[in-house]
């Protein structure tokens, strides 16, 4: 009770700024970084009203789709773009391969977790041309899908590698050229929060996602019975 | 001297009271207490063209007239096979090109014989590590999000919604699907375990072998016939089952928790007719929209009741940590299942209101409708209908003599229990007593509440349709069910009647100053709260340290 009143006490005092600039902090990264790609580019959009003639928005019920899509048996690559240029490129900087294995055996090293990528981190220059090469070790779904591209090129700002059951499939996009970190993960129900976590760095990009595996601290830790 | 002292003593005590009694008590006044946001009966993102009846891919696919149907291209796709299907109708769902293979026509009477059948494990509910609220959710009342273990269809695509929402994507729900085969098929059922426990599926009263034919074991029960299929792995089932009826499949890893979190679903051998071409998969249970050849044959509509009841302090061990070690724990070592509790009760995987939106049996004069009842879940079901008397058809899937038929208005099911039976809108005063919105729900009072709420739990209604309004609302003539879609009706904080309520007999009373305080400190006893004030401080220390010995520096 003394210790509640305490802290209140200082909250409302001359801490007051202190304490916005760190709550701050806690804001999702990614979320806002989405939400300032999205206005921006919406608002682009908006101004052409003349859509890239590339992306087909097709009626799309509750399934994903419009934008290109190369769907089989053996998984999909949704979104791909190997020539367009984002607004903001006048060329390609470079051509850069990632190769990224997916499954269950590459969550060893990381206790507590089920599911894993072999690497967490890629870097890339800005407006480059990225080709990645996903394997699945697994007999099951995995994705690599990055998140916070420019949705003008890229529908629902996502490019999108999925492999069902062990195999390989090969996509490729391109970055703008903001500096800017974009969260890489598979969204299969609880695969991100068991693991399958990473970062693309965009130029210097900004700062580090949580969560992720080798790279940094979970924003909401697990309480580890104590000693 | 005790002697004469106590006398005293008990005197003084008894004029306690009366002391403080000496100033008049007043009840303290009635607070108003204001609705929470309601949310509209039917949400808006519902397509009404869903509702209606159509064809697609050549399958009819009958109207299902309720808020939130079941989406009609997944239906096409579940009765041709996404392999027979359109990549137009396929990108109107989220399946995967191989959920459901179906090809070869053994028996040569118009129809596939050999199924293959793909499912996946998902959780609901479950933690981040990033956000502070569970992730890929799905609320089963208003604000209310148990942590769930469930089969699904196999999909494509994201769990989640989309990047912007953490809603899952509507393949992934309760109950477990409803699964239909035909008679004499050859069924292959692949578990793909997409989740990080080992599960398993055992076919529960359907005609299986123990062995598949290359003497691997086909129970799914890993104490006697099956390791256990890992995270990241699959394993196939082999059935051609001869019996019909409804059936059950669920995992018999770690049983005892495992089906409780939801991982049982219905499973219906339909009878073997020409040109029978079953809906493999029924999301969400509830109305049936392309029934088989026998159920058409006797009956005009069909629907899929799957019961089931949640011990919150189970389903929550899920949202409660990230580590799969401290996961594996306190599920297998640290939860007792003997001392469990349930608060909530669902039908079809949601409680009310949600299940009007959902799974009102909807009826037409004269009409009879099989209904497929099951309870999945730990406590029994006393099912009663108003208006109504049922006659049960099946037990376990298994056909009564007729002579042996039972029609009355309670009907128990223990757990695992099912019972087929005939609603019979005949308004003869036995089977019907003519139109109406009549209520169906447990008896077990419990299962009426949600957290000891009522109205709550798996309470649903049989409707005439001629008491259906537009988005599948019913003509509702009873009290203002406004607050029953606020989460604050659930959260205990707005007050019985209170609509009803004009001379406010029955209001919130207005809270003491002590009160008040004591609830908002209650509120800011959040831990992030107080690990923030703790930095504060510290880099406040140290901000007037560093400034002290900077400026003890410059001084000298």
């Amino acid at each position: 009770m003394h210790n509640k009143k305490l802290t209140k006490s200082i909250s409302t005092g001359s801490l007051v700024a202190l304490g916005i600039s760190i709550t701050s902090l806690y804001a999702d990264v990614n979320a806002a970084a989405d939400d300032a790609f999205e206005t921006k580019e919406l608002s682009q959009k908006q101004s052409q009203q003349q859509p890239d003639k590339k992306i087909m928005e097709g009626k799309c019920g509750e399934g994903r789709c419009g934008g290109n899509m190369q769907l089989d048996m053996k998984g999909m690559v949704m979104y791909e773009n190997k020539d367009t240029l984002p607004k903001d490129c006048t060329e390609i900087s470079e051509d850069i391969t990632i190769e990224v294995k997916a499954g269950v055996e590459h969550a060893k090293p990381y206790p507590g977790t089920v599911f894993g990528f072999d690497k967490h981190q890629w870097q890339a220059k800005p407006c480059s041309r990225i080709t990645v090469e996903f394997t699945n070790d697994d007999d099951i779904r995995h994705q690599w899908m990055i998140h916070g591209l420019p949705k003008y090129l890229y529908p629902e700002g996502m490019f999108h590698i999925e492999v069902n059951g062990k195999g390989k499939k090969t996509g490729t996009f391109i970055v703008p050229s903001s500096h800017f970190t974009y969260l890489v993960h598979c969204d299969i129900a609880q695969h991100v929060e068991k693991g399958m976590k990473a970062q693309l760095k965009v130029g210097n990009g900004r700062g580090d996602l949580p969560s992720i595996p080798g790279i940094s601290a979970p924003k909401f830790a697990d309480r580890f019975p104590k000693k | 001297m005790r002697h004469h002292r106590l006398p005293f003593y008990i005197f003084t005590l008894l004029l306690l009271p009366s002391i403080s009694l000496a100033e008049f008590p007043t009840a303290p006044a009635t607070e108003e207490t204001f609705l929470g946001l309601v949310e509209p009966f039917c949400p808006e993102t519902v397509d009404p063209t869903w509702r209606k009846q159509q064809l697609i891919e050549d399958v009819s696919i009958a109207p299902s007239p309720v808020c939130n149907p079941d989406n009609p291209y997944n239906i096409a796709a579940f009765v041709k096979g996404t392999n027979n299907v359109s990549m137009a109708t396929m990108m109107q769902t989220q399946l995967s090109p191989d959920t459901l293979i179906k090809t070869n026509d053994i028996d040569g009477d118009g129809d596939p014989d050999e199924i293959h059948i793909r499912l996946e494990v998902i959780e609901l509910n479950g933690f981040s590590p990033d956000i502070k609220e569970p992730i890929t959710t799905y609320d089963i009342a208003p604000g209310i999000q148990p942590g769930f273990w469930a089969f699904a269809p196999k999909s494509r695509g994201m769990s989640n919604e989309s990047f912007a929402s953490t809603k899952a994507n509507p393949l992934l729900r309760l109950p477990s699907p409803s699964i239909r085969v035909e008679q004499d098929d050859k069924i292959i059922v692949t578990l793909e375990n997409s989740h990080y426990f080992p599960h398993s599926i055992h076919f529960h009263g359907v005609d299986h072998p123990f062995q598949k034919e290359n003497g691997e074991g086909n129970d799914g029960v890993p104490q006697t016939s099956n390791k256990l299929t890992l995270p990241g792995k699959v394993f196939s089932y082999e059935l051609t089952p001869r019996q019909t009826g409804t059936m059950v499949y669920h995992c018999h890893v770690q049983a005892h928790t495992h089906i409780l979190m939801g991982l049982i679903g219905m499973f219906i051998v339909e009878e073997n007719k020409p040109n029978n071409w079953v809906q493999t998969f029924n999301i969400g249970a509830g109305a049936v929209r392309h029934s088989s050849v026998a159920v058409k044959q006797d009956y005009s509509q069909e629907y899929d009741l799957q019961y089931q009841d949640i011990d919150r302090e189970l389903h929550n061990l899920i949202q409660q940590g990230n580590d799969s070690r401290l996961l594996a724990k306190s599920y297998n070592r640290e939860y007792n299942i003997t001392e469990r509790a349930p608060e909530y009760f669902i039908l079809n995987g949601r409680s009310f209101p949600y299940t009007l939106r959902e799974s009102m049996v909807v009826i037409k004069p004269d009409e009879k409708i099989k209904l497929r009842v099951f309870n999945a879940g730990e406590q029994q079901v006393a099912l009663h209908t108003h208006g109504f008397k049922p006659t049960a058809t099946h037990f376990d899937g298994v056909k009564l003599n007729p002579e042996a038929r039972i029609q009355r208005d309670v009907f128990t099911l223990g757990p695992a229990q099912r019972i087929d039976l005939e609603l019979y809108a005949k308004n003869d005063g036995l089977n019907n007593m003519g139109p109406g919105i009549w209520t169906f729900h447990d008896h077990n009072e419990a299962g009426v509440t949600t957290d000891g709420i009522y109205p709550g739990g798996h309470i649903s209604s049989v409707v005439f349709e001629s008491f259906l309004g537009p988005n599948g609302m019913p003509k509702l003539q009873g009290i203002d069910v406004s607050p029953f879609f606020t989460k604050e009706f659930y959260q205990k904080k707005y007050p019985i009647w209170n609509l009803s309520d004009e001379n406010r007999h029955y209001g919130e009373i207005t809270k003491t100053a002590e009160q008040k305080v004591e609830e908002t400190e209650q509120d800011s006893s959040d831990m992030t709260q107080i690990a923030i004030l703790v930095l504060q401080l510290t880099l406040l220390v140290a901000t007037i340290l560093i400034f002290r010995k900077n400026s003890a520096k410059s001084n000298a």
